[in-house]
């Protein structure tokens, strides 16, 4: 017994040498080959960075025709130009991920603000049962809390869950038929499985009320990657809850960056029962971590037009240079109070077609019952503009319609024709959106005049913001807009 | 569960600790509960499969030695066993592959209604169900005695170290090691670590880097010059050995550790000299199996040159099919006997004659294992071709594409690995490395393990290759 004990001994001392030699000699090339994403660890430490983001492609992903091609982070680091910014990118990651890289900065290090991208789609099944988790996962396993020796042994012995491309598409098709989705009114069907499979059963009609694939398809990602409800036990929250904790431990100011999704296609695709499963989701996320000390929630959800989104043809959070620097300047606008004498204003001319009235909060009442009006003449309409999206942010009283959005032609003999379209607000007393997706159609063009507001007939005061108008094509043509391409 | 897994080194310690622990009465209980959960770790249904084959095996062993006076119904219970344990095989591993050519011949004939299976095969199936039908016809023939205890034989089948990919054992070897008391010694742990150490070096680093390259050539053959492919072939020879060998030293050690000495299935098989003596060397277990159990009741070598040359056929078409089942398997079995046919007819032809020079002789050994290994290399190809036109695509871009196609572009690390593993090969002939370490310096000896645990876990691939014996 003696004698095995003293080899016991041996053993350890032999893998406390293993583990220096490899320390010493090995592990950077290790990371280099297999963990690349530490390096991005060990990069913000060497910049002395103050200001972290950490993000997936969102940050990171530009149009292939884009001129301004930064990522949200270098917008961010615009405002802040004397507070060194860096970033921590890596497609497909997700708040483990972002954890593994928090924890593994060190307590040396200069960062005191951590901005960490909440993306509403990496709480859906598709996201969990991704392709991509495997070798996300294998990159984590360099990281853990163990010597550097022990990690390599955990990564040769593949410490880490590796599914096949049929395991996972069986356990995503799992999750979408056993997990439940409840509406406060009567829903048609008890699963996303469902859901999805009707869609595509009965098909989607287009603007010209012709059965179209295309819009089908599209309308199937939108229920796949939105048609789920957030639970307590979603595995994403626990790793937001422990970036809390890390954050507290280490005394980061910590900001979430709930992203801006398509809301506009989703709702013009898959319509008002979608739009309530992700307002939920929204609301639910700002509920858990909005009201925690020391964290801010920055909600970008709805204020990013279809327009400004990359990819038309697929659910992503790709955003061309206004939609990036829409998100960079909220997240500088929540930081700037961390760093008030640091902040400088930025401005960026809005892309043709846009009209963005701004955060500003407007009330509407009995004395000014009008919202700010897009006033344009019909000549300024661009040819291949077939669409108009309407959105704006509102906070009435009670759930009747009282405030209406209104688009008004004005005729080139002095008549004018409104129609009215009440507000999609499930909410009362909060902040909730709207969006609208409209045809510019011939009428339209043959008026003399469009006014765009928003109207609120009744006594009652309601609350608008972020009022945003944009025209667009039917379709955005791939090659031109639709097609992303990561920043290097 | 794998071997090259952290579940596994958790598992393992945990077994052995228990086992030592314990009393004996109960350790044959501690070991079945272990090996249930060793296999169930992998598709937990399937163990019932595992046991309908135990339950009818060891009720044909008490039946049999029961009527030992009556043949006839000796017999009869024989042919049961056998017929119902190769129905198991039968319906898991070789419907799908009936039904898809019998599928394939509807259509030829212009039959439209066909069907195909498409059943997932157990895994470890071929093992455990030889090493079932071992023990019947061990307790038929009156080598061994029937075991009366359901837990024992259901261990037997079932031993953990060696239930997916063997070694295939006898139940001389192992059911009667799992009646002794093991007591603890110090030899056992060192000698079982040792094996487990060298298993995992030669599967993690050398057999997985090999495979990388492997699986590249092999998915696209005529993108590779030909020197890559003629590469990849001989990267596989060795990727294969090293797969299969690893676990098998990993399986030794761990039985080692409690114990328990379970058979050697390699014996260097890359310096066999023939396609005879490699047969004698690689996958001995199933070799010895097919030997004991099919070649001798065929008559062996004590018939005619005809009739032994049938014999031989049979052997090698039923080892090829054993391996898995598909044509090309088919096809690597009968290269293999028709060879083994030739070689016996040349040398009964040109019989060796004694050498003169010792150097001469030494060069004439070396040009035989040459050939051999070359020739073992070539049947390799068909095995593990996915089918006949990924077969003809590495033969053909092997002799076709010298002029272009792309390098396979081996590290020179990869050099270091295998260079490291044919050294270690030659220095253990004929002897294990256990044994090899026993009378050397313990500084040697712990430079040895540091060195191969370094490489083991600095140098092993990160990608993930099951044990290429998993599938049969």
């Amino acid at each position: 017994m003696k004698k095995f004990l003293i080899r016991i001994l041996m053993a350890a001392a032999l893998l406390f040498v293993l583990n220096w030699i490899y320390t010493k000699w090995f592990y950077k090339k290790d990371v280099a080959e297999h963990s690349d994403i530490l390096e991005l660890v060990w990069q913000v430490e060497a910049d002395s960075c103050r200001i972290v983001y950490l993000g997936e492609s969102s940050n990171n992903t530009c149009g292939v025709e884009e001129l301004g091609r930064k990522k949200i982070s270098e917008y961010l680091a615009e405002y802040f130009p004397n507070v060194k910014t860096g970033d921590m990118t890596k497609e497909a990651s997700h708040a483990q991920t972002y954890y593994y890289l928090l924890k593994n900065l060190s307590r040396k290090s200069t960062v005191e603000t951590v901005v960490v991208t909440m993306n509403l789609r990496s709480f859906d099944a598709r996201w969990i049962y991704s392709n991509l988790e495997t070798p996300l996962r294998k990159q984590l396993v360099l990281m853990e809390d163990y010597p550097p020796f022990m990690n390599r042994m955990l990564l040769a012995l593949k410490a880490y869950p590796i599914r096949s491309e049929e395991e996972l598409d069986s356990l995503t098709r799992q999750h979408w038929r056993e997990d439940p989705i409840e509406f406060p009114y009567e829903f048609e069907w008890d699963n996303v499985y469902q859901w999805d499979s009707a869609t595509a059963w009965r098909g989607l009609r287009n603007y010209e009320n012709e059965y179209d694939p295309k819009w089908t398809e599209l309308a199937c990602h939108y229920i796949k990657s939105y048609g789920f409800q957030i639970r307590d036990d979603n595995p994403r929250l626990k790793d937001f809850d422990d970036i809390v904790a890390l954050s507290r431990k280490r005394g980061w100011h910590l900001v979430f960056n709930l992203m801006a999704e398509n809301v506009d296609k989703a709702n013009a695709y898959a319509g008002k029962d979608l739009m309530y499963l992700m307002k939920q989701n929204h609301d639910y996320l700002l509920n858990r971590y909005g009201h925690l000390e020391g964290v801010t929630v920055v909600d970008n959800f709805n204020l990013v037009r279809d327009v400004n989104f990359i990819d038309q043809d697929w659910t992503t959070e790709h955003y061309y240079e206004e939609g990036r620097r829409i998100i960079a300047s909220h997240v500088a606008e929540a930081i700037k109070a961390f760093y008030p004498n640091d902040y400088r204003e930025q401005t960026w001319p809005c892309d043709e077609g846009h009209y963005y009235f701004g955060d500003e909060v407007r009330q509407l009442d009995a004395a000014l019952p009008y919202g700010p009006a897009l006033m344009l003449p019909t000549d300024s309409l661009r040819e291949d503009w077939e669409r108009v999206n309407v959105a704006f942010m509102m906070q009435q009283p009670d759930t009747l319609h009282i405030a209406n959005l209104v688009v008004q032609l004005v005729h080139h003999d002095g008549g004018a024709e409104s129609k009215y379209y009440s507000p999609q607000i499930t909410k009362v007393g909060e902040w909730d959106f709207s969006t609208y997706d409209l045809s510019v159609d011939s009428t339209m063009r043959a008026a003399q005049q469009l006014k765009i507001f928003v109207y609120n007939p009744s006594e009652h005061a309601v609350q608008l913001k972020c009022m945003d108008v944009s025209f667009r094509p039917a379709y955005l043509k791939p090659g031109v807009k639709g097609q992303s391409m990561k920043k290097e | 569960m794998v071997f090259n897994s952290i579940e596994f080194l958790i598992f393992l310690p945990i077994v052995v600790l228990l086992f030592y622990v314990l009393p004996q009465k109960l350790r044959w209980l501690m070991l079945l509960a272990a090996s249930c959960t060793f296999y169930m770790w992998f598709v937990p249904k399937y163990i019932l499969i595992l046991l309908v084959t135990i339950i009818v095996d060891f009720a044909a062993g008490v039946l049999m030695e029961n009527y030992a006076d009556r043949p006839k119904l000796k017999k009869a219970f024989l042919v049961i066993s056998i017929v119902s344990t190769l129905m198991v095989l039968m319906i898991f591993k070789y419907l799908n592959f009936l039904t898809e050519n019998l599928s394939l011949l509807c259509a030829q004939l212009g039959i439209a209604k066909h069907y195909v299976t498409h059943i997932i095969l157990p895994i470890g199936l071929s093992f455990h169900t030889f090493q079932s039908m071992s023990y019947v016809i061990e307790v038929y023939r009156g080598h061994q005695k029937a075991e009366r205890h359901f837990g024992y034989y259901s261990l037997y089948v079932m031993f953990f170290p060696q239930l997916v990919t063997g070694p295939i054992e006898r139940p001389g070897n192992l059911l009667r090691q799992l009646h002794e008391k093991k007591e603890f010694r110090y030899e056992n742990i060192s000698k079982g670590m040792r094996l487990i150490i060298y298993g995992f070096f030669i599967k993690m680093v050398v057999a997985d880097h090999l495979g990388a390259y492997v699986d590249k050539v092999y998915a696209e053959p005529s993108a590779y010059n030909s020197w890559s492919v003629m590469l990849a072939m001989a990267f596989y020879s060795f990727q294969i050995y090293c797969d299969f060998f690893g676990y098998s030293t990993i399986a030794l050690g761990a039985a080692k550790l409690m114990g328990f000495d379970i058979s050697d299935n390699f014996r260097t098989p890359y310096l066999a000299k023939s396609i005879a003596e490699f047969w004698h060397r690689w996958h001995i277990s199933l070799s010895t199996w097919f030997r004991d159990y099919v070649y001798i009741p065929l008559g062996g070598s004590r018939v005619k040159f005809a009739r032994w040359a049938f014999n031989i056929l049979v052997v090698f078409v039923l080892s090829g099919i054993w391996h898995g089942a598909a044509w090309t398997f088919l096809f690597w079995g009968f290269a293999h006997g028709l060879l083994h046919i030739i070689e016996k007819a040349l040398r009964n032809r040109f019989p060796e004659k004694e050498m003169k020079s010792k150097w001469l002789s030494i060069s004439l050994d070396a040009l035989r294992i040459a050939k051999t290994f070359v020739l073992v290399t070539l049947f390799w190809v068909m095995f593990r071709a996915t089918d006949f036109a990924n077969m003809k695509d590495m033969f053909v871009a092997a002799v076709t594409n010298f002029g272009g196609g792309e390098s396979l572009g081996v590290k020179p690390e990869m050099w270091l690995y295998l260079g490291l593993f044919i050294l270690s090969d030659l220095l253990l002939f004929n002897s294990r490395f256990d044994q090899w370490c026993e009378n050397k310096p313990m500084v040697l000896r712990w430079l040895i393990y540091g060195l191969l645990i370094f490489l083991t876990v600095a140098c092993s691939s990160v990608n993930s290759f099951p044990f290429i014996y998993f599938q049969f």
